[in-house]
């Protein structure tokens, strides 16, 4: 075993002389892949960010910095809204609505 | 027109307001009046309009939350909305959806999702519209066949007072909908139905209020109303889902919520002036138009499917206010007449 070992370091720089050009082909087949690989389909956004830049103080800039901070209080936001929106306008509407002097009590379910 | 442009950071687009009223208040009539939810007309509406498509869905979801908040309260004061049968077919729906979803992803690892599910959602808008159809011409046989005879309209049994009789306890009266059945039966008809709007990948109201009718023998009316509380659950549901995943444009719904809720109660209120036959058959004519649509979009004509839709959507919205116009001018003059004549009495 030692003295494989001492004629393989005695024949060292020949070796390394005879395995650098399949040595470089090889590296750049590897590279090469590698680049390839990395093309086809563009990546697609790993995150969306509401564009706040050109956009004046108000609701929308408020909302668009609550969506670019964070999602789960964004989406809280979004249904909170919603069912707030929801029982205002449609109490507000029903109100209206009884103003026109229509009857809006119970239903007969006739077919 | 500029002054209506409105930038939605979100989105990422500019959009106009008039048209974000006018999509909600046209979807507000229609889901009022029907007891959905309407997102094959605001999807594909947006959609044409520039609203990317996750954006388009997850922003509809959200609006379609707060206006059926709208049409319940409404529907809950004509005393439509049955709590307790909601909450039994919210059981099963949920379920269902779970196991819709599964089947969608076994689906798709078998390579037949795109397919098979394409061919389904035809075939199931085709046939629901066209039982629905069916039943509004029986209706309408017997009637004239028993004004010739003079007899009383005869019905027989139908499929649902068949599935009522089935006794596996829990027994269940359901107040509202005046009728009493096992528990399994609500919350079986919602699992089925949660099962198919999930692979059809829909919320599923034009799927649950033909079921309320056909299958747990709900009046028109209180199937309309439930119906309509179960949407206003899973709209919840979807605009949190998709609001965490960045798909929800708030602004725009908050715009489209706005129309929605003039058009919910103008569609809600409509039912008092209309028969549940006719609420049925009108539902079967929107059914045809949705079935065309999802025909022409496969057929690769995408901009005639949303255009299609959203005109229809129109038209049946202008159909509802002129029954509701209509009937109101009915009820004043009714009233009037009748304050005359007791103002006559008295003389």
């Amino acid at each position: 075993m030692k003295q494989r070992l001492q004629r393989l370091l005695r024949k060292s720089p020949t070796i390394w002389q005879k395995l650098r050009v399949p040595g470089w082909a090889t590296a750049l087949v590897l590279i090469a892949g590698q680049a390839l690989a990395a093309g086809g389909k563009p990546a697609t956004k790993l995150i969306n960010v509401a564009d706040t830049r050109a956009m004046d103080p108000g609701l929308s800039r408020w909302i668009a910095e609550a969506y670019n901070d964070n999602l789960w209080l964004y989406a809280l936001l979004v249904v909170v809204t919603m069912a707030l929106m929801g029982s205002i306008l449609g109490f507000g509407f029903d109100h209206l609505v009884g103003l026109l002097g229509i009857d809006l009590g119970k239903l007969e379910h006739h077919e | 027109m500029d002054m209506f442009q409105v930038y939605l950071p979100i989105a990422g687009i500019q959009f106009n307001i008039l048209l974000l009223l006018l999509i909600g208040f046209t979807v507000g009539v229609c889901g009022g009046f029907f007891g959905i939810g309407g997102a094959w007309i605001v999807t594909p509406a947006l959609n044409i309009f520039g609203f990317p498509m996750p954006y388009a869905i997850g922003t509809d979801l959200a609006h379609m939350g707060g206006k059926s908040i709208v049409s319940t309260i409404r529907h809950g004061k004509f005393g439509n909305v049955d709590v307790r049968l909601a909450v039994a077919m919210i059981i099963g729906t949920t379920t269902g959806m779970e196991l819709g979803a599964r089947l969608v992803m076994h689906l798709e690892q078998l390579g037949l999702a795109e397919s098979v599910i394409r061919k389904i959602y035809v075939v199931f808008l085709f046939l629901i519209g066209s039982y629905v159809l069916y039943d509004y011409l029986s209706h309408i046989f017997r009637q004239r066949k028993a004004a010739e005879s003079g007899a009383a309209v005869y019905t027989g049994e139908t499929f649902a007072q068949k599935l009522q009789r089935v006794r596996i306890p829990p027994m269940i009266h359901f107040k509202s909908s005046k009728i009493t059945c096992s528990l399994w039966l609500p919350v079986g008809v919602g699992f089925v139905t949660g099962v198919v709007a999930s692979v059809l990948g829909v919320g599923g109201g034009f799927i649950r209020m033909p079921a309320l009718i056909y299958l747990i023998g709900c009046p028109t009316l209180v199937a309309v109303g439930t119906d309509l509380f179960e949407v206003m659950i899973t709209g919840a549901y979807g605009a949190f889902t998709y609001g965490i995943k960045g798909r929800v444009d708030l602004l725009a719904a908050m715009w489209m919520l706005v129309g929605a809720a003039v058009g919910a109660q103008m569609g809600t209120v409509a039912v008092k002036y209309v028969r549940g036959y006719s609420i049925r058959l009108l539902f079967a004519v929107t059914i045809f138009i949705a079935c065309s649509s999802v025909v022409m979009k496969q057929l690769k004509y995408q901009t005639a499917s949303s255009v299609l839709i959203l005109s229809a959507g129109i038209v049946i919205s202008g159909v509802i206010i002129g029954w509701l116009v209509q009937g109101i001018i009915k009820e004043r003059a009714s009233r009037q007449a009748r304050s005359w004549a007791a103002f006559k009495k008295e003389d």
